[in-house]
């Protein structure tokens, strides 16, 4: 048999073998070329409207990039390691190191450049689809044009063709420096012996879940108020994310095989098959895959807590603007809101209008804020209010009693108001003490006004007396709030535009709701779009590494199938242990990865919107799905291995 | 009473062009507390009798009844059904599951079968105490030596008081003493719980520990020696004879 022979044969078989590797590398180099696509568009520059877009894409690509090259590098290793034996063979049969390393590299070649242009085809047919997403996400109204960018494609092969350059040479490295007997050996040392449980790990094992435990305890107190300063809070998060990853580690390395050994204490010796199957297996193979696991586990959190706190943020997009500028639209000067009002009149745009009263006044509030007052920089407990008459809020109050308006999660987080209490409001030379009787929900003015603080709602008294003594240092520029509110919801971009046309747009103050909207949602829908990428990249490179170290570890337990079967066993039951294992396998590090994401989006979640639930468990739910796809994967191989095993 | 008959066994491998027949037609039967060994040159097909007897491979062929059982027309569910409750096995290379300790791969035999816990435990003390080996029920198998898995090996092929117990060369891969220890259980346990047992070996002193050794040779039965009552070493002598015939190539003048 000729040397091409022997490759074309060996191209043949591991093709079979490695299709998923083909898939990851296909789907990798696609989804690279779309993003450089989009990076070399010109239509890109247009949509986002600024620099800023395409830098964050560049930089996305880069990342990409660099998982994608962990995941090669990875999974060139554990190939070459699978096929050590028949290195050995060549050897021992008289064919140089540098021969079968150029037997190697061209089979190779083939396999890569083969998934490299086909990647590079789909990347190019689905960058348009790629494009669309981005446009629809950020809400951009135009329209992508499939269209082959030479730039994009030369710099997605330069890249693609370094990594393989380095994976050549860590094949060389490979090649060179084994001897033939210990390629022979490489397999079998893979193994690990086994051996009965030391105090070390029992240790190990109770300091894992203890550490995470911890950061998920101090991440939930987080903001709670029992840290002070800037400094101290930048400590303790690098204390959860320390004690979280380092218990992770633990968890992998001792916990699980602590956890499934006691279980196995408990049956004294007397298993059946899913725990032959699943427990013994597990507990001797998660030990030496604890690094491995803890990255994964840890990426995964990285990338499911990111994604759900983007996803928030834009799925709160709406509440946001609305808490910002309660009314369609915010102006702050009589001129302005006539000015306004000609032009909708003008182009038939009917509108309502509503104007506030406002004062601004100091209050003290120690009394009815839950928290400890320094650490909120309200070091005497006196803070700027903005305070409006009953009339205007249309309720109706007591003359002693004050209302505030706007809940607002992330404030509540940090100041934790309470149900009712004293307040006493400091007007310019006296002091007025009222009785706090609660938080109401609604948003009545603008940021402008209120500076993200809760409004206040007092009798009408009580306003006129806060009114006729003002303190002029602490009052914004007007004390008019006009809103004016659209009576149909569809006419709120052209209204918009003829907003953004007019000069009084540009004053501090006027604003309008809908381009408040807009902005948030363009700026996280790119966020949400590059994350979402990112994390899509990651799942499916890490989801083959799993699957890989689930067809290795099939291969290396096939003959306990094999005893197994003999004893009577039949394919059925093995099935149904292995499933149980994947389970385990691929549910232990989702799960983990999944607690962690979520204590972390819990303990700030409040920063980026208004809504946790909905957005956390949607990203939740598509990452567990699309993880369980290589579950499933890895099930079938087994079926095959299981098939084969008598 | 015959627990095993097995008639006109033929077992070929390949296709139509490249067929090579293995077994051509074998007779055989085993009475309730026999000891039998088969014994034959490489490649005279005594392992693919063991294997076609004990239901892992099918027979090209013929019929095997096991207790009055036909097996040859059953699907593969069933056959792994009977397999779990009437036969054992041992086999040269010990398989044991390297994840289990000592006491978790001789109990295995018993989960599948749903015997109670407490029954379970019991059969194990006992099984574990005459193969010598209760001391090491918590260690792994690469903690122990290649004898002590051999016995572990066996004490699971016994444990669920099987009809037959198949063993393929147990003594292949032990050294003198550790074979002639286990060889002395074996056929201990033969006597004492009234076990069958079906042994593979090349091995002429192995043989000699059981009440009848068969000769294959190229696929069909050959001889067939009885021990009776002879001592084992004249048993042995007489092995050593027969396989001396057996075993060399006729050249005819």
């Amino acid at each position: 048999m000729s040397i091409n022979q022997l490759i074309f044969r060996n191209l043949k078989k591991n093709l079979k073998n490695y299709y998923l590797y083909v898939f990851a590398l296909t789907f990798s180099v696609a989804l690279y070329f779309s993003f450089v696509t989009l990076q070399y568009d010109p239509s890109m520059d247009e949509a986002t409207g600024s620099i800023r877009g395409a830098a964050a894409v560049r930089a996305a690509s880069i990342l990409l990039v660099a998982i994608v090259a962990i995941f090669l590098f990875y999974a060139n290793n554990l190939f070459i390691k699978r096929r050590s034996q028949e290195i050995g063979l060549f050897q021992l049969i008289g064919m140089t190191k540098n021969r079968i390393f150029s037997i190697l590299s061209i089979e190779n070649l083939m396999i890569y450049f083969g998934s490299l242009l086909l990647g590079t085809l789909l990347g190019f047919s689905i960058s348009k689809l790629v494009t669309m997403t981005l446009f629809k996400i950020m809400e951009v109204d135009d329209v992508a044009t499939l269209s082959f960018s030479f730039p994009a494609f030369l710099q997605t092969i330069l890249v693609f063709a370094a990594i393989y350059a380095v994976i050549m040479l860590m094949n060389y490295w490979f090649i060179k420096r084994q001897s033939i007997l210990s390629l022979f050996q490489v397999k079998s040392k893979t193994e690990g012996r086994v051996k009965n449980i030391s105090v070390l790990e029992i240790l190990m094992g109770i300091l894992g879940i203890g550490l995470i435990a911890t950061g998920y305890y101090v991440s939930s107190k987080l903001f709670e108020g029992d840290f002070t300063s800037m400094n101290t809070l930048f400590m303790v998060m690098i204390f959860i994310l320390a004690s979280v990853i380092i218990g992770t580690y633990f968890f992998y390395k001792g916990s699980v095989r602590f956890v499934a050994n006691l279980i196995r204490k408990n049956k004294s010796g007397y298993l059946n098959i899913n725990e032959v199957l699943s427990l013994s297996s597990i507990m001797f193979r998660m030990k030496s895959n604890a690094m491995l696991l803890t990255i994964i586990t840890t990426i995964s959190a990285l990338a499911i807590g990111l994604l759900s706190l983007s996803y928030i943020s834009y799925y709160s997009a709406e509440k946001t603007a609305e808490a910002s500028t309660p009314a369609d639209f915010t102006v702050v000067t009589e001129e302005a809101a006539d000015e306004l009002g000609q032009i909708f009149s003008e182009n038939g745009i009917e509108y309502s209008e509503e104007r506030i009263e406002v004062v601004i006044a100091e209050a003290d509030i120690t009394n009815i804020v839950g928290a400890n007052l320094q650490e909120i920089s309200l070091n005497d407990g006196i803070t700027d209010i903005a305070f409006i008459s009953e009339k205007a809020a249309d309720m109706d109050i007591q003359e002693t009693e004050t209302l505030l308006t706007g809940y607002n999660d992330a404030l509540q987080q940090l100041m934790s108001l309470e149900d009712s209490g004293d307040i006493v409001i400091h007007t310019a030379n006296e002091k007025l003490e009222q009785q706090y009787i609660g938080l109401a929900e609604e948003d009545l003015l603008p940021i402008y006004f209120t500076g993200g603080f809760p409004t206040a709602v007092v009798d009408e008294k009580t306003f006129d007396i806060i009114s006729n003594d003002i303190d002029e240092d602490i009052q914004r520029d007007s004390s008019l709030y006009i809103g004016l509110q659209l009576e149909e919801g569809e006419n709120r971009a052209e209204a918009d535009e003829l907003f953004q046309n007019l000069a009084i747009s540009e004053e501090y103050g006027n604003d309008s709701q809908y381009a408040t909207e807009r902005t948030q949602k363009q700026n996280m829908g790119l966020v949400m779009f590059i994350v979402g990428f990112l994390g899509l990249a990651f799942l499916i490179t890490s989801g083959c590494v799993l699957y890989f170290k689930q067809m290795e570890e099939s291969e290396e337990e096939q003959p306990n199938y094999t005893i197994l079967r003999k004893l009577g066993y039949t394919r059925h039951d093995l099935l149904k242990g292995i499933q149980g294992k994947q389970v385990f396998n691929f549910g232990i590090p989702l799960l983990i990865g999944l607690l962690h994401s979520y204590f972390a989006v819990q303990s700030g979640w409040f920063f980026f919107g208004t809504e946790l639930w909905t957005p956390m468990l949607l990203v939740m739910g598509v990452y567990t799905g699309l993880y369980s796809i290589f579950g499933l994967l890895s099930v079938l191989y087994y079926k095959k291995v299981i098939r084969e095993s008598l | 009473m015959n627990i095993l008959e097995a008639q006109k066994i033929h077992k070929s491998y390949g296709n139509k062009f490249t067929k090579q027949e293995v077994l051509k037609g074998i007779d055989l039967s085993i009475e309730k507390g026999e000891f039998v060994t088969i014994m034959g040159a490489s490649g005279s097909g005594k392992t693919t009798l063991l294997n076609v007897l004990s239901t892992i491979d099918r027979v090209s062929h013929g019929t095997i009844k096991i207790e009055g059982k036909e097996l040859t027309a059953q699907k593969e569910k069933q056959l792994a059904e009977f397999r779990k409750h009437h036969l054992g096995f041992i086999f040269q290379e010990y398989n044991l599951l390297n994840t289990l300790t000592v006491k978790e791969n001789i109990l295995l035999p018993l989960s599948i079968s749903k015997v109670s816990k407490k029954a379970a435990n019991e059969k194990f003390q006992a099984a574990a105490a005459e193969l010598g080996i209760e001391d090491i029920e918590h260690k792994y198998p690469n903690e122990i030596s290649g004898g002590q898995k051999q016995r572990t090996s066996a004490a699971r092929a016994f444990i669920h008081e099987p009809s037959i117990i198949f063993a393929d060369e147990p003594t292949g891969a032990l050294d003198s003493k550790s074979a002639s220890d286990l060889l002395d259980k074996m056929s201990s346990l033969n006597a004492k719980r009234q076990a069958t047992i079906v042994m593979v070996s090349h091995d002429p002193v192995a043989a000699s520990y059981s009440s009848r050794v068969v000769f294959i040779k190229d696929g069909s039965i050959y001889t067939q020696l009885n021990k009776g009552d002879q001592t084992r070493q004249t048993f042995l002598k007489d092995i050593i004879k027969t396989q001396g015939v057996l075993g060399g190539v006729h050249y005819e003048h």
